[in-house]
Formats: structure tokens, sequence, C-alpha cells
């Protein structure tokens, strides 16, 4: 998984390696500017490159930097990063290493790690999400709505997440507020027998607010502590869709939105979290469809975008392929 | 709205050369550079850009502009003409019996995509039968059975088999007497092996006339690889883009027509059963280039005449050009602009008059305009025939009475009556030209702006 963002960087790494190892900045050369912005660390005197080589230290300049951070932007590219939070991770980390000495002794490979992960946290959220505080400081019903575009697997996701709180002792109801799709009641009356949950659902072309608040009765009479509600697919320029989706989060106000989308989505990722966010404040994503040898850029980008931690990755076509994300084990397994 | 950021990017960058006879290889550069940067943002596989731009920096390097055109010109036309090379021609989709297999990822839009393209055929008069062979996604079976049923086609499944290949055998059968049969598959990714053995069963089942891979426009870079790897197990005839009425530009369609060596056949933007539109390389462009779609735009049209026509025989739309424009025909107007499809939709496929005025109009606007029609249509309907036929007898008592009867506004009637003034006013306009005034108003709008590249690509 992420395979692709994981020898981006690496490949990165090697090439600063190869750049400045061997041939330590020529004091006679003054750094050549290739970019827009003129920062003033780009000006190197020679008095400073002459006293950080007696020092035994080396200096990143502007004029090396550059083909390895164009490299580098592309490797991001590739791996499905949105272009504005590639320009975000690419400055980071030319700001942070052009002038930047280090000593010969800590090895450049350590100082373009910390570069790197400094710049990736910079734009991922880092705070985690604990399921277990949120769900005892909540009055049950607690109530989880799963929204996104058509066709990310919010259904499938939410059956998987009836699993995992099964197996933190946590009863739930599902209830459809999909009452749009054709086949969308018969899917989840799958996945609720195969679970053995109760269904709440509505004919095709009911209110999906009706829905889920005869669900949330329903665990109030029946002592269930959670309800789990999917929504319709609906892609963020369907106005109509979207207005009420707004509908239903201002009528069921739920205590977690979760916000589904596929980590094989590529630079569009970026503009459905947002209009998403904006009709119905999101609290957590899941990325699904990781096996499908995803780039993982999408991740990046759906964070950086909302400034939401990503809860899980969905793995699989089991019950149990729900991963729990943690973005500081993620940036450090992809430096690894 | 769905003219997006690749179009603006790309004009924007070349509208930095506008009004310059020559360019410098730094311009040039910069230019490279944002074309780059566009087709990136589209999705489009990062190699496939490189040796896109390489071809376009050496063309626009070593040919010198034709004498008279400008820089720009010369520079949107390598960009076209390269864009045209890689995309093709759209798939043949002959009009004859077939059997059609589709494959793709999980939601990438497989079954909505088979109720849609069922109906697409079966409104060109051949008998059309969709068989699911999903058994894994539950509801599968039912939704596919709804879908067709919209689409007014024949269904075969069998929700109680999990055997795909027993499925599709009996299906074939029961389906042998239509002239379409479209195969619906199970989603899968091309990295699970058995499903691509079971994939590679069902393809030797069926037979396919066409194998179509439905590829998601907002698909990532992964395009690439899920393209490749379908077309090595089963051989993929042709790409069907869905989700195109979101912001997602669609590039890993191009980078999977290029692994395919194929073409894409059909766009998908939309909910309803008719929303599936022949792909047009030629418009696609265009709209990538942020000019509109013409060719789209009047097929539309044309389709949603002809269901117009069939409903009402006696209305021929050049009789507009003849005799008085009553309220009558702006209904049918009115009418016939519904039956196309949603307006913003529409408005997309239209090329902008002026540079960028397209994206200009605020979304808000598109769906005011929408409202009003309704509008519109239920004050017309508490009005009697007479005063559809002419309005000019409408006075101030009977303004009150419509608005009451229609339960609007004494305004909003008097807005419908101004506005039908107004397109009355156009149309008089109309009938007095003849055949040559119209080419001229032509040619002046052509000078007004956006439109004067399109003489380059006749």
């Amino acid at each position: 998984m992420f395979e692709s963002l994981k020898s981006s960087l690496k490949r990165f790494k090697k090439e600063i390696k190869s750049t400045f190892e061997d041939s330590p900045p020529e004091p006679d050369v003054l750094p050549v500017s290739d970019t827009k912005e003129e920062t003033s660390s780009e000006t190197i005197s020679f008095k400073d490159k002459a006293s950080s080589l007696a020092q035994g230290k080396a200096i990143f300049d502007q004029k090396g930097l550059s083909s390895p951070l164009h490299d580098l932007e592309l490797s991001l590219l590739s791996s499905d990063v949105e272009i504005g939070v590639v320009d975000v991770i690419i400055d980071a980390v030319r700001n942070d290493l052009v002038g930047t000495t280090r000593k010969i002794t800590t090895g450049i490979d350590s100082v373009v790690e910390e570069t790197l992960k400094k710049a990736l946290l910079s734009v991922l959220d880092e705070s985690t999400f604990d399921f277990k505080s949120f769900l005892s400081s909540n009055s049950p019903p607690v109530v989880i709505i799963f929204i996104g575009v058509n066709g990310v697997g919010k259904t499938t996701t939410l059956a998987k997440f009836a699993h995992f709180l099964d197996s933190m002792g946590y009863s739930t109801v599902l209830a459809n507020g999909d009452t749009y799709r054709a086949g969308a009641n018969e899917q989840l009356n799958v996945h609720s027998e195969a679970l053995g949950k109760k269904l709440i659902t509505h004919q095709q072309g009911g209110d999906p607010t009706a829905v889920l608040y005869d669900a949330v009765e329903y665990a109030k009479a029946h002592g269930i502590d959670v309800v789990l509600c999917d929504t319709a697919g609906r892609l963020h320029t369907n106005k109509d869709l979207m207005s009420q989706l707004e509908k239903i989060n201002r009528v069921v106000s739920p205590d977690l939105t979760i916000f589904v989308d596929e980590a094989i989505a590529g630079q569009d990722a970026i503009n459905r979290a947002r209009d998403f966010n904006e009709m119905a404040p999101i609290n957590g994503v899941i990325l699904t469809k990781t096996d499908a040898d995803t780039s993982g850029g999408a991740a990046i980008s759906i964070a950086h975008a909302i400034k939401k931690p990503i809860l899980f990755l969905g793995s699989g076509q089991e019950y149990e392929d729900l991963e729990p994300f943690n973005s500081i084990t993620f940036v450090d397994n992809l430096l690894n | 709205m769905v003219l997006g950021d690749l179009g603006n990017s790309l004009r924007e960058s070349l509208d930095k050369l506008r009004g310059k006879s020559r360019i410098s290889q730094e311009e040039l550069s910069e230019v490279i550079k944002d074309i780059q940067r566009a087709l990136l943002g589209a999705d489009v596989d990062v190699e496939l850009v490189m040796s896109l731009s390489n071809s376009i920096r050496e063309r626009a390097s070593d040919q010198e502009p034709p004498p008279g055109a400008s820089a720009s010109d010369h520079v949107l036309k390598i960009v076209y003409e390269e864009l045209v090379n890689l995309i093709g021609d759209s798939s043949d989709i002959p009009l004859n019996s077939q059997k059609i297999l589709l494959v793709g990822l999980q939601g990438s839009g497989k079954t909505t995509t088979a109720a849609k393209l069922a109906r697409w055929f079966s409104t060109k008069g051949l008998s059309s039968s969709i068989i699911q062979t999903d058994t894994f996604r539950p509801g599968a079976y039912d939704q596919t059975k709804q879908m067709a049923e919209k689409a007014e086609v024949l269904f075969y499944g069998d929700s109680s088999s999990k055997d795909p290949f027993e499925i599709l055998q009996s299906g074939m059968e029961a389906t042998q007497h239509t002239d379409i049969q479209i195969i619906d598959t199970a989603g899968r990714h091309a990295l699970e092996d058995d499903l691509i053995t079971e994939l590679q069963k069902i393809d030797s089942i069926v037979k396919p006339d066409r194998s179509l891979l439905i590829l998601d426009a907002a698909l990532g870079q992964g395009a690439k690889d899920q393209a490749k790897l379908f077309h090595k197990a089963i051989g993929i005839d042709g790409v069907i883009i869905t989700k195109f009425d979101g912001t997602a530009k669609g590039g890993g369609a191009l980078t999977a027509i290029h692994e395919t060596n194929t073409s894409i056949a059909f766009i998908g933007a939309g909910e309803t059963v008719q929303d599936l539109d022949r792909f047009e390389p030629n418009g696609f462009i265009s709209r990538l280039l942020g000019m509109g779609d013409l060719r789209q735009l009047t097929e539309r049209l044309e389709r949603a005449m002809q269901e117009f026509a069939d409903e009402d025989d006696d209305w021929d739309p050049m009789s507009l050009l003849k005799g008085p424009f009553t309220l009558l025909d702006m209904r049918r107007q009115m009418r016939a602009m519904n039956k196309m499809g949603p307006l913003d939709q529409i408005l997309d496929l239209m090329p902008s008059l002026g540079k960028g005025s397209l994206n200009k109009i605020p979304a808000d606007a598109v769906d005011s305009t929408k409202d009003k029609l309704v509008t519109y249509d239920i004050i017309m309907n508490s009005m009697t025939p007479s005063e559809l036929k002419n309005p000019r007898t409408i006075g101030a008592s009977r303004i009150e009475r419509i608005s009451r009867g229609s339960g609007t506004s004494e305004d909003e009637v008097r807005e419908l009556l101004s506005q039908h003034r107004n397109m009355e006013k156009g149309i008089k306009q109309m009938q007095g030209l003849g055949q040559g005034d119209l080419k001229r108003l032509m040619k002046r709008m052509q000078k007004g702006g956006g439109m004067d590249n399109l003489d380059l690509f006749k």
C-alpha cells in the first residue's frame, strides 16, 4: 500500500545525497535562483559557506536542490497528491532545506528525512480520534452518518464499522438514509442479516431524515448504543442532493459525520472533500479501496483540504478489512 | 460548473501569448510548464504528459507560424493537434446485433452504465437486454432490475444463484432474441488474481463483440495499471467515462486509452438513464480547451426536438421563423429545453461567446432560470387558449385573474409577458434576415472574442 509515495520520497533522498554529498558547494559559484519567490536564504554569502565548510558543515543551495525538487514534484503528482498540496509540500521542503547547514557526521539522510517528515505532517492532520472515549462521553444513542460520492463504498464501510463497534462491545442499529438509489435497501439488508443487526428502512423515494429519526427512536426504545446511518451517494456538483445533505445534517445533527472516499481518487478528491465539508461538517475520513494498489496521494490531499483526521483505511471485501489510520505512523512508514 | 480548471489554466497560459507573432524559448517553456500542470491536474499520467509536452515543445520551436497567424494560435493549434493525436477517434459502435461486456473497478458505475447503454441502443431501434452476473455485491440484482425497468429494456438475473457462470449461460439463452446483449460484471480491481481469472472465464463464455472498460472520471494515476491489466486479461475495446457531471477532468481515461490502444466510446454524466452521450473527440478537446462543445449540444438539441416532435406532431420548429410568435411557441421552446437535460449541463456544452464568459455565470443564475421555467409553465396553465395565442389581449384584470389562478404573484405574470415580448422581438429580427444577413451576423459573432479560434479546427 502507498508504494508509489514511498518510492517518491526514497528517490528524493537519494538524489539529494548524490547531489550534495560528493560535491560540497563551491565557494565561487553563487546559487542561481530559479523560483518566483526570492527568499533571503537564497543568497548565501561566500563567508557563510567558508565558515560552514570550516566547521565541517555543508549548505543546501537552490541550484543543487532545483532538480531533485522538480523530480519530487512530479513523483508526488504521479502519486495522486493534489497539485496545490504538492506546491505546499515542495515549498515547505525548499524553505526548510535551502541554506540549512548540516554536520557531516549526522549525514544528509537524516536531515532530509526530518525535513520531509515536517513537510508531510504540516499538510496532514496529526490529531487522532479515540473512539472509546468519544463513545463513552456521548449519551446513547450516538448518531453517526456516512457521506460521500457515488460508488466510493459507503455502505460496505458502514457494515465494516458496525463490525468494528461490535468488537468494542457497542450495540448498533443500521439506518438506510439512501432512499434514492435502486437496490440500496437490499444491499444494506444483506449486511444487516450477515451482521445480525436491526435495519431501519423506508420505501425508495422517501425522506432520509424520517428514516434516521425512526432509527434513533428505535435505538432509544431498545437501549442501543450507536445508530449508523447510510446516505445516498451524491456528486458534489449535484445541487439538489447536496442541499438534501445539508438538511439531513441540520435535522439529524449527528454526533459524528464520516466522509468516505476512495484512495484511488485523483486530483478531484480535494474538491469533493471541501464541498461535502461545507454542507455537512466532517469529523473524520475513511479511505476505501486501498487494496487496489493505490498511490495514496488522496489521503494527503483530503486530510490537507479539510484538516480532519483519517480514521480508517478500507482494504478489502471482508468485514475485518478496516485498518485504523495514524498520520504519524503513516509518515514514518512512508519514509522508511 | 463542469468546465473546470484545466480549460482555464490552458487558456490562461495561452493568453500570455496573445497578440505576439513570435514566441521566445522562455515564453514557450513557460507555456509548456502550464500545460503540463494543467494536464497533471486533470489526472493524466505523468509519463504521458511528459511525452505530450515534448512533442508540443519540439513542434512549436521547429515550425514557424504560418503567415498571418499569431504565436498563440499556432501553439494552440499544435496543442490541439497533439491532443487529437493522443485521443484519436471515438470508438466505433456499429448499430447491429452484438454482445457487450462491461468491466471495471468497484463503484465505477458499471450497472448504471449498463442501463444507460441498453437504453441508448433501444433509442436507436435495437432491442436490448442486460444480464447481471454480479453475485457478490449485495443489492446488485435489485439495482439492475430497477434500472432496467427505468430504461425499458429486458433484464436477466438470478438472485438465488451464487454462480456467475450459470447465470451467464442461462441469461445468454434467455436474452438471445434481443439485438444487444449487455453483460454486467462484479466490480473488481485488476490485482485480484482470482477475480481476474473469473473475468477471463466470463469472457470465454460470452465471447463478446466488445469489452468496454468503465472508468470513473475521478480516477487518479491508478488508471494506467488498471487499464493495462484489464487489457491483458480480456482485451479492452473501448472506454466509457462515468460521473463526468462532477468536477473531475477524466484524464485517467486518456491514460487508459493510451495503454489499451483504444478510444473513448461514451461519456456518462447524470443520474437518469438517458444521461449517456456518444464520445466526440473534437468536442471533448474543445471542452478541455474551454471553448464549449458545439457538436454534443446539437446532438442533444436534435434528440430533444425529436422526442418532442413524437409527442407533438403538428409542430415544426421552423414555423418559429414564420407567423406570429405566441406564448404557445414560447412554452414549446421552454419544454424542449427542459428535455435536453439540466440547464447547467447544457450551458456547459455551449461555446462561450466571450472569453471565459461561461464560467462567470453564477451557479445560482442557472438554478433560478430552471425555477423560472417551472413557474412560467404554471402561469401559462392558468391562461385561456385565446390568451396563449394572443398575449397582447392580457390586461390588468386578466393578470390579476391569472396570478390568482396559478398561485403566483402579478409581478411574475408580468415578467412572463415581458419575457415573451423580448423573445418575440428577437424572433422578428431573425425573420427579417435574409441568408446573407445571417452569415454576416455569424461573422460578427466570431469576431467578438472567444470563438475566433474555431476556424482553426475546420
